[in-house]
């Protein structure tokens, strides 16, 4: 930054009028983003409702979520749920867009069925599956009677409830990874097929030692892409199961909102908020960590 | 810049749609929120609550009704997801309060206490024809706080044992026309076991998945039975007794013997005893009108065969049952004018004087001289429902959260009924997480 | 040359089996939708019979209150998509072109909040609005999404790709900064605009927790917020057929968005996420 004196002074007047620009946007993420962020840690440390805050309380929030079982419950809930959707997720999207990475027509169509899912929101998902689950004449129901079975009640089993609502969201979330590895695949060197095919590597010996070592970076960012979304779960055990049965899909964000918004106690809420963010800090860190990698290679 | 182009003239589209509306109507506005559910498809144009069928039906019509016969006011109706507290809380905090709501009087309390509604006044109990005196002991138990009275009761709701009459006979459980139910618990089992060896299906069908108010409702109701105290104190709950225990005993019991259908959530519980998978559908007055309904159509499996009687007593020392009821609540709001006041008294009047119309739900009327007509005790199972007016009791109102207790209440009997914890820990947990929530306050 | 050609045939197979899998669940949901609720009620098995109606469809229409939903969820779907390509790209000039106090810092912070998720500010970004009582407008729906950090980081790294002897010219030529900004650069960016806008959309049109608790009144509700409430009605009357028509009726106005401008969406997907 060696900037001589005169180009610095010729600037100065210039430089305020060029946040201009920029100041817009400013004020939307300070009243948007910094405000609330800073009131949320302020609230977290406060006892308080919807209609105001009552007391200073410190850490005693944090305190009584550290002993809360429930809400001790509901982080296993989130990091089982994440357990559930982030590998399968991930793998079926790799395997995807592996198979449908190709020019031909119907690879198109398939790729168009797989994402036509990703658009529609969490209200008419979880619609959707409630009916494919449901014991009283849902679609599996339907199909296990005509095979002989007898009906499960998915949702409402508690070893089961988890995975029916994980199974819901692959469906729901299974296009974004595909389209990011397709994105990933058409970005590898056409030359180092070439050389492949010359060397007569067979299949499985180009995909592990070209396609995949070429996809690696993507699959970090898909993997830390899908762990922050999932950590996210909300709408669809909200809708689906209501936290239920016995406590087996309540999610950490589900907890926030019954416990602010039900319980009253938007306090503690901003607590559990807190927690939920120290998280997805991490993760986010570790995504940033593997993108500003990019520009060693 | 197609682009562009395209995003500013939908921009505008979408904004002038927006604006087109609320001009130049000078009349007075009444925003009015509720539960119940939306039906205007069905019922949008009935503005005769005789001909509508249904809590949801009889609400539009009723409202309907009310436009009509006050053009200069414009009702706002807004529709809110049951129960509509979260969204309540919501806008309230951002001053954006209705001028009525339904609630249900076991959570008036929580409102009441912030001072978020405002008293109905001896004057306008008056003007709107609803004295106290005239008021059951139920309802207005549920409206009372501090001596003073904190909105319009509508009804008293309790659980009630629906029964399909066509399986019971089947079973042997019908005598002079009338079922025969249960006076102890050995009694309910027996009689469950007779009816499920004779029909081949469960004796009850519950909604047991995705819902815990019905779970609840029985708990409440099996505690008091026995005389039981699940509140010594506003701010302390003890569930951790032996009245609580044989309480989920019972219906644990019942579970694991397969008395009763399993899994089924709200929906498919009422589609379930409407479609004869049960003898008896344990759920609140709200359904009456409705199966009542189904058993005047022809060829289906309540077809002239339903009835329906007050939660039987099931153990020996007192006759009751849990109960709430629904009411109409006035949030405080500064802003409201005279005008918009006296309008909303115009609809407390209107609701006070169809109060026969709403009881067709099955609700237990709030008026005393209501039960006490012929008009009311007329209609379809009323007698049976008449003793009801005795029996029907709320929790203390100093109690307060009621609401997100009862989930809790209900998602631990659920976890005990079900057999995923001992019954003595899911006691134990509910105890401390209700008293956890009450020692916040 | 069997070997791998059998596994590539197995594994084209699998995929297909996956994408009607896939499918089966919207199926089932059209047709329970093309049936009458009274049928329904006493068993589904009766989608298979044969008799169908478009009856729910006609209710949905008369009844009127989704087509609220669908203008309302339009209204903030297309401002907070407008909104967020103006402030993204005039920031994202500045933070790329321009010399200001500051800029450096500002832009580290900026790309902070890229790390902050929805639900460690939602709490208090209530209460913000409720002290502001703007509740239940449009507005309020919209304002939160203007914040996102990723359209000015996205902006920002497409100014700066833009090769600067553009600029440079221009600047000779005596025109003003924001000339230079709205004549010369910003035509040269559609395609990132193109990539923010589609994702913004989407974004906003899929929003659900903050429109739940922010549009309480009936006449604001989203589309997301409402088909939510009447999924949760208890005691609710209108029947599965009526709510599956509903759901199919709330998915088709995305899907046909989806449809027409599929190779744009998978992009601006990819792209976004991408980065």
């Amino acid at each position: 930054m060696a900037i001589d004196a005169p180009a610095r002074a010729r600037r100065r007047p210039a430089g305020w009028a060029n946040a201009l620009f920029v100041l817009p946007y400013l004020i939307v993420f300070v009243a948007m983003i910094v405000v609330p962020l800073a009131m949320g840690m302020w609230l977290s440390t406060t006892k308080s409702d919807l209609f105001g805050v009552e007391a200073q309380v410190g850490f005693a929030n944090f305190t009584r979520l550290a002993r809360d079982p429930i809400f001790l419950e509901t982080v296993w809930n989130t990091f089982y749920f994440v357990l559930l959707t982030v590998p399968a997720l991930t793998l079926i999207g790799l395997g995807l867009a592996l198979v449908l990475n190709r020019p031909a027509r119907w690879a198109s169509v398939l790729r168009t069925i797989f994402f036509v899912s990703t658009v529609l929101s969490v209200t008419v998902v979880t619609l959707v599956w409630q009916l494919v689950f449901t014991p009283d004449g849902g679609l599996i129901a339907v199909a296990a009677e005509a095979l002989g079975g007898s009906p499960v009640a998915f949702l409402n089993d508690q070893d089961l409830a988890m995975p029916a609502i994980a199974v819901t969201t692959i469906w729901w979330c299974i296009g974004l990874p595909m389209v990011l590895f397709l994105a990933a695949l058409q970005q590898v060197p056409r030359d180092l097929y070439e050389a492949a095919r010359l060397d007569n590597a067979s299949r499985w010996k180009t995909l592990t030692r070209i396609t995949l070592p070429s996809i690696r970076r993507t699959f970090l960012l898909v993997v830390i892409i899908e762990i922050i979304l999932q950590f996210q779960l909300f709408g669809q055990p909200q809708l689906m199961t209501r936290g239920g049965p016995n406590n087996a899909t309540r999610p950490i964000v589900l907890f926030i909102y019954e416990t602010g918004w039900r319980q009253w106690e938007l306090g503690y809420a901003a607590a559990a908020a807190q927690v939920l963010f120290a998280m997805i800090l991490i993760a986010a860190m570790a995504q940033y960590f593997v993108a500003s990698r990019k520009d060693d290679r | 810049m197609k682009l562009a182009t395209w995003l500013a003239a939908a921009i505008m589209s979408a904004a002038l749609l927006g604006c087109g509306r609320g001009m130049e109507d000078t009349r007075t506005e009444l925003v009015v929120q509720r539960f119940f559910g939306a039906c205007e498809a069905q019922y949008g144009a009935v503005d005769d609550p005789a001909e509508a069928e249904g809590e949801c039906g009889i609400m539009t019509a009723l409202i309907n009704r009310f436009e009509r016969e006050n053009p200069d006011i414009r009702v706002v109706e807004n529709i809110v997801f049951w129960p509509g507290y979260d969204q309540l809380t919501a806008q309230l905090a951002s001053n954006d309060a209705p001028d009525l709501v339904t609630m249900h009087g076991s959570v008036i309390s929580d409102y009441q206490a912030r001072g978020l509604l405002e008293p109905l006044l001896a004057t306008d109990l008056a003007a709107i024809g609803a004295p106290p005196e005239r008021l059951t002991e139920a309802a207005r138990a549920a409206v009372t706080i501090d001596r003073r009275i904190w909105g319009l009761p509508i009804d008293t709701w309790a659980p009630l044992w629906h029964i399909n009459m066509n399986l019971f006979r089947e079973a042997g459980l019908v005598r002079d026309g009338q079922p025969v139910l249960p006076r102890s618990r050995e009694e309910l089992i027996a009689q469950a076991e007779q009816f499920k060896a004779r029909t081949g299906k469960p004796y009850f069908v519950q909604s047991t998945a995705n819902e815990y108010a019905a779970f609840t409702r029985n708990f409440y109701t099996s505690v008091m039975q026995q005389d039981g105290v699940l509140y010594p104190e506003p701010r302390r709950a003890d569930f951790t007794t032996d009245e609580a225990r044989r309480a989920l005993a019972l219906f644990r019991e019942i579970h694991d013997r397969r008395l009763t259908t399993i899994n089924q959530d709200y929906s498919a519980a009422v589609a379930g005893f409407i479609n004869g998978q049960g003898g008896v559908f344990p759920v609140g007055t709200w359904m009456v009108g409705d199966f009542h309904g189904e058993s005047q159509s022809r060829g289906r499996p309540l077809s002239g065969g339903y009835a329906v009687m007050p939660f039987p007593q099931l153990f020996p020392n007192r006759n009751v049952t849990f109960a709430d009821g629904h009411v109409w609540v006035m949030p405080a709001d500064s802003e409201r004018s005279p005008e918009e006041r006296q309008a909303a008294m115009r609809f407390l009047a209107f609701f006070a004087r169809h109060q026969f119309d709403w009881a067709r739900t099955g609700h237990l009327p709030v008026f005393r001289d209501v039960i006490d007509s012929r008009e009311w005790r007329a209609l379809p199972h009323r007698d049976a429902l008449a003793p009801l007016a005795e029996t029907a009791v709320p929790l203390p109102k100093g109690v307060r959260r009621q609401f997100p207790i009862e989930t809790i209440v209900g998602q631990e009997s659920a976890a005990a009924i079900s057999g995923a914890k001992p019954i003595d820990q899911a006691l134990a947990d509910m105890e401390r997480r209700v008293n956890e929530i009450l020692s916040q306050l | 040359m069997t070997r791998p050609a059998l596994s590539g045939r197995v594994a084209v197979a699998l995929v297909v089996v996956g994408a009607v899998l896939m499918l089966v669940p919207l199926l089932w949901v059209l047709a329970l939708s093309l049936k009458s609720n009274a049928e329904l009620m006493a068993d589904t098995h009766s989608v298979f019979n044969g008799r169908y109606t478009l009856q729910n469809y006609a209710d949905l229409v008369g009844d009127g209150q989704v087509f609220r939903w669908i203008a309302n969820s339009l209204i903030v779907s297309l401002g907070m998509t407008a909104g967020v390509l103006i402030l993204s790209s005039l920031a994202g000039y500045g933070f790329a072109r321009l010399e200001f106090p500051g800029r450096r810092l500002l832009f580290v912070i900026v790309l902070f909040g890229l790390a902050v998720p929805e639900q460690a500010v939602i709490i208090a970004r209530h209460q913000l609005f409720s002290w502001a009582e703007l509740h239940n407008t449009h507005g309020a729906l919209i304002l939160p999404g203007l914040s996102a950090p990723f359209g000015v980081f996205l902006m920002t790294q497409y100014f700066r790709a833009i090769p600067k002897e553009i600029d440079e010219a221009a600047l000779l030529d005596n025109a003003s900064r924001f000339t230079i900004f709205w004549k010369l650069l910003l035509p040269l960016t559609i395609p990132a605009q193109a990539t923010l806008g589609i994702f913004t959309f989407l974004s906003a049109w899929n929003d659900y927790w903050w429109p739940l608790i922010s549009a309480t009144n009936k006449e604001m509700f989203t589309l997301t917020v409402g088909i939510a409430s009447t999924q949760m009605n208890f005691a609710q009357t209108e029947g599965l057929g009526f709510l599956m028509a509903q759901a199919v009726f709330a998915g088709l106005p995305i899907l046909i968005v989806y449809l027409l401008f599929q190779k744009y969406i998978v992009q601006a997907v990819a792209g976004a996420a991408g980065r």
